[in-house]
């Protein structure tokens, strides 16, 4: 059974290696119905009104504009301009009706009335032109600071942070979520400005005009003020949820692409796409309701408006210039004024309404990006942490438990130590807690019980940086940056000299390969660069670990089905970069295992066994079993001699 | 980003030329239509009769200045506002039904690709799924769809609103003053051609912010992908740098789009300015004349504010339409895709 965990285990780790490391859950979930958590979770969001928690969101957005004082200020001295510009052509219109047209007709005025319009129309458009370079661009260093704050705060989160959340999630948080703060941002503070001066330039104009005329123009007001509101209180919570949902069904598609394969092999193809349909659908039934209450009250706005011209209108037909008589041109000129000037205000109301949708979708969008901001770091360094230089290279654990989920224990009561220089090669199935136990040694995980003492200190008196700087990580994933060779073999010390690159690349046995590739250290990798096939990468990824010549080392050395002529190498390369390093590694290869001073079995995390070679063949146990029955027989040649001798 | 390197190819996805016509796209969102079928055509023509209704107001305005109020004929009201009443509500209805309809067409139609595309996912060779391609594949139903969304839900709308509220202004300032028209419309070949050469710089402008932003996209999920790769080797601060760097080449491509795009509107303005300018001071002049009434002169002034800005949004629209369209070739590119039957039984010899 234990052979047959064994093999599986390596196979799948070849063949599914991505899959494993990022998405360990969703082999486990497939298991069950695929778009159970995802159908779950969009029928969960409920309809509340979001307006207090929207208001605290809004708040701290406000609060990013501090930093910008001059562009604020900036923006309310434009808009007050660009209010009374905007104005004024309906007046100067009026007073050529008044005073031109007359009686008494006078046209020698007519020039100067047109160049006021045109100026005040030049300036309007200065003033608007400046105001939205201001206001986009303050709004571009703002979403700037908050993507950099979000970044950084990435930077810090643990891998268990790492290991629930998608790298797909959390790039479109960066890129498309505040692409929806920024449409906001770009004008909202210009367009409530703009709307509440040219509201207030509009009355102060026409109220001398006629007190009760401005009433009855005004009267429209509120019940604008009141269906705006609605629309925006009635839609928020739906597109809030169509943005939330929006944002599952992203990372649940890019999830199914990334695990293809899985999904072929378990033949889940329907149970996705149907799961997929029936939360696309919840998304399009919000939507479609979303859309009709934005029908109902979009166009009200304007309508009202334009009934309350009617009844200026009617007002004044009734009460104007004499009883019977026509009425004089002047009281028309003003007649015209307020209704000009009841229609001019539309243009404020929809654009207030507007970005009131904008703000409906950059809320969703800086929650979610805020959400993963304010996540706790899990892995800190603690108050008085030091610098502490490892000189021998000790490694003792002592009852070490330690669980991904509290009271759900992956390693429990672990205790062994290693020597300075020596080798601990740990063995076991799939689920023994193999990688997790290697991953505490540089802090990547906490443990919740026991000890792990370096030369005798604590790991958590280290300063992480510190810590991690002085153990070399030759990871399970062998990732490499878009850069090239060089960058990539000297990415933990940037400053190396190429003498330290060629010395780390020569332990790690592909100096040759790299000379022989046309640009040497200089060829890039990545996207527009070589490939490199598995056995190149983790060789490339074993001189990176010994760049900084660290005193330990960590190896998951999963890289199995390789040729023997690469198996020989990346067995050389072990050998090499391991020889005077306190090393613990995740072994495949018996040679590997062979030359380790102790090897350690792990069975559902805990130590099975601990010891030499000779000493567990002795014990007759597990470690004999696997030994016997997988080394032995599948052994190439060349292990078959190292373990003979 | 599957295996090792964590980059989008977004960059060569926007260089890439597109291959289908335009109608040809248009005729197949249009098969995708059928389904709602009724929704469209009540849509469309609400869309239409609508923008025709809301043209009504000014024309409404200029006959109770001249008809009702200024001879003091006040028993026109009788009539009058009653019409002016059902003018406004059914433009209200009509603007009602338009919103209604096209949001579930758009909704609908998008929901039936995304989903075409997904069926078809599941059963294309895994090939597809190889390296570097992922993030490509990733963004059709996710991105591609969202921008045909958005197209479809306001674009379009704004399209047809806008064409009908130009050709109906047109045919009312025709209607009521041939010679005031003819001179009102001077500017507009100045304006078109302005908005149109300031639109190719503005075109420039917006996909280099395209490009970066791409870049930055793919330095993030990069450096989010080889977080735990940083987090060992203490690197933290120098891919911060790097990833600083790149997104300030962003902030400063986006700000220039801004300013250029910003530069539209004055232009605009100063000539929309003009015509007005250029009505006041022939307007004034014919009714001295008795040629014109003041409430037409008025309702001159409105409608050209009725048909300028239309203009303008049409010409801005040409971006949308074009992204829309090159979404809508790219989401047909993984619903087209051949079935390998080869495929059938995949990867069996790895389960042992």
């Amino acid at each position: 059974m234990k052979l047959r965990l064994l093999i599986s285990d390596r196979l799948e780790r070849s063949e599914n290696l991505y899959i494993e490391l990022r998405h360990s859950d969703y082999a486990k979930k497939i298991t069950m119905s695929i778009a159970k958590p995802l159908v779950d979770y969009a029928k969960s969001l409920k309809q509340q009104k979001g307006f207090t928690k929207s208001f605290s969101a809004f708040k701290r957005m406000v609060n990013y504009h501090r930093r910008y004082p001059w562009h604020v200020a900036a923006i309310v001295i434009l808009a007050v301009i660009r209010s009374i510009l905007f104005s004024l052509e309906p007046l100067y219109t009026t007073f050529i009706i008044i005073n031109v047209l007359g009686p008494p007709t006078n046209t020698s005025l007519l020039p100067g009335y047109l160049l006021v319009i045109i100026l005040a129309g030049i300036g309007w458009a200065i003033s608007n032109f400046i105001l939205t370079y201001v206001h986009g661009a303050m709004s571009q260093y703002i979403v700037r600071d908050i993507r950099t704050e979000y970044y950084r705060s990435l930077q810090g989160k643990s891998f268990s942070f790492y290991d629930s959340v998608g790298v797909g999630d959390l790039t479109s948080r960066a890129t498309v979520d505040l692409q929806l703060v920024d449409m906001f941002l770009r004008t909202w503070l210009g367009t409530v400005l703009n709307a509440i001066f040219t509201t207030i330039i509009i009355i102060v104009i026409i109220y001398p005009i006629s007190p009760i005329m401005t009433l009855i123009s005004m009267a429209t007001m509120p019940f604008i003020f009141y269906f705006t509101t609605r629309l925006w209180t009635d839609t928020m919570p739906l597109f809030r949820n169509m943005q939330l949902i929006m944002g599952r069904l992203s990372s649940y598609i890019q999830q199914n692409i990334i695990g293809m394969k899985t999904v072929r092999i378990f033949r889940r193809e329907k149970d996705v796409v149907d799961g997929f349909k029936e939360v696309e659908d919840i998304y399009v039934n919000t939507a479609i309701n979303a859309g009709k209450i934005q029908s109902i009250y979009l166009p009200l706005g304007p309508a009202i408006l334009t009934l309350g011209a009617a009844l200026v209108y009617v007002y004044a037909g009734y009460t104007l210039g004499a009883r019977g008589s026509p009425l004089a041109v002047a009281q028309v000129g003003y007649l015209i004024l307020f209704v000009r000037y009841m229609m001019r205000l539309t243009f404020p109301i929809r654009d207030v309404s507007q970005t009131l949708g904008t703000w409906i979708a950059a809320y969703a969008g800086i929650e979610r990006v805020l959400e993963m901001t304010d996540a706790p770091r899990i892995v800190e360094d603690i108050p008085d942490a030091k610098d502490v230089k490892i000189e021998e290279g000790k490694l003792e654990l002592k009852n070490v438990t330690f669980g991904y989920v509290k009271d759900r224990p992956v390693l429990s009561n672990v205790t062994f130590t290693v020597q300075p220089g020596e080798k601990t090669a740990i063995l076991g199935a799939t689920g023994s807690g193999k990688s997790s136990l290697i991953y505490l040694i540089p802090r990547f995980y906490d443990i919740q019980a026991g000890s792990i003492r370096i030369d005798g200190t604590d790991i958590r008196e280290f300063k992480l940086a510190s810590l991690r700087k002085q153990i070399g990580v030759v990871l399970q994933d062998v990732f490499l940056f878009s850069g090239t060779i060089r960058e990539n073999i000297a990415f933990g010390k940037p400053d190396a000299s190429m003498n330290e690159i060629v010395a780390a690349a020569k332990s790690a046995r592909i100096h040759e390969f790299i000379e022989s590739l046309p640009s040497g250290y200089y060829t890039p990798v990545g996207e527009r660069g070589v490939t490199l096939s598995g056995g190149q990468k983790q060789r490339i990824t074993i001189a990176r670990a010994l760049v900084g010549n660290p005193k330990m080392l960590i190896m998951d050395d999963s890289l199995s089905f390789v040729d023997a002529k690469t198996e020989q190498e990346i067995q050389s390369a072990i050998e090499e970069a391991t020889k005077t390093r306190t090393t613990l590694i995740i072994a495949q290869r018996f040679s590997t295992i062979k030359t380790a001073e102790k090897i350690l079995v792990l069975e559902n995390g805990s130590v099975a066994e601990f010891g030499t070679h000779e000493e567990l063949i002795a014990r007759d146990g597990v470690y004999k079993k696997v030994y016997e029955t997988q080394f032995v027989q599948k052994a190439s040649p060349i292990l078959e001699e190292a373990g003979d001798s | 980003m599957s295996g090792s390197y964590g980059t989008f190819s977004t960059k060569q996805e926007e260089k890439r030329k597109r291959t289908v016509p335009d109608r040809v796209l248009i005729r197949r969102v249009y098969e995708y239509a059928q389904a709602n079928k009724r929704n469209l055509q009540v849509g469309v023509a609400a869309t239409i009769i609508g923008a025709f209704t809301g043209l009504a107001a000014p024309y409404m305005h200029a006959i109770a200045i001249d008809q009702i109020i200024t001879p003091k004929n006040l028993s026109g009201f009788i009539w009058w506002i009653p019409l002016f009443a059902a003018i406004i509500l059914s433009n209200y209805v009509f603007q009602y039904i338009q919103t209604y309809q096209m949001r579930i067409v758009g909704e609908k139609v998008v929901a039936k690709m995304r989903d075409d595309m997904m069926e078809k996912l599941q059963v294309i060779s895994l090939r597809y799924f190889s390296e570097g391609e992922a993030g490509r594949i990733i963004s059709r139903p996710t991105n591609d769809a969202n921008t045909v969304r958005i197209f479809l839900r306001l674009g379009l709308t704004s399209i047809l609103v806008d064409i009908s509220s130009i050709l109906g202004a047109f045919a009312i300032m025709f209607y009521l003053n041939l010679r005031l028209s003819l001179l009102a419309i001077t500017v507009l070949p100045v304006a078109i051609v302005l908005v149109w050469y300031l639109g190719k710089y503005s075109r420039a402008a917006y996909r280099r912010t395209l490009i970066t932003t791409s870049g930055l996209t793919a330095r993030m999920q990069e450096d989010l992908a080889g977080i735990k790769v940083t987090q060992a080797y203490v690197q933290e601060k120098e891919t911060e740098k790097k990833f600083l760097r790149s997104q300030d080449e962003n902030v400063k491509a986006t700000i220039r789009a801004i300013l250029i795009g910003s530069s539209y509107t004055p232009f605009v303005i100063a000539l929309r300015l003009i015509g007005t300018m250029i009505i006041l001071f022939y307007g004034v002049n014919a009714w001295l004349y008795g040629t014109i009434t003041l409430g037409i002169l008025v309702a001159f002034i409105e409608y050209q504010f009725s048909y300028f800005m239309p203009l303008v949004d049409l010409v801005t629209m040409y971006d949308q339409y074009q992204s829309a369209m090159s979404a809508i070739e790219r989401m047909f590119d993984v619903i087209d895709t051949k079935v390998e039957v080869a495929d059938a039984q995949p990867e069996r010899s790895i389960i042992l």
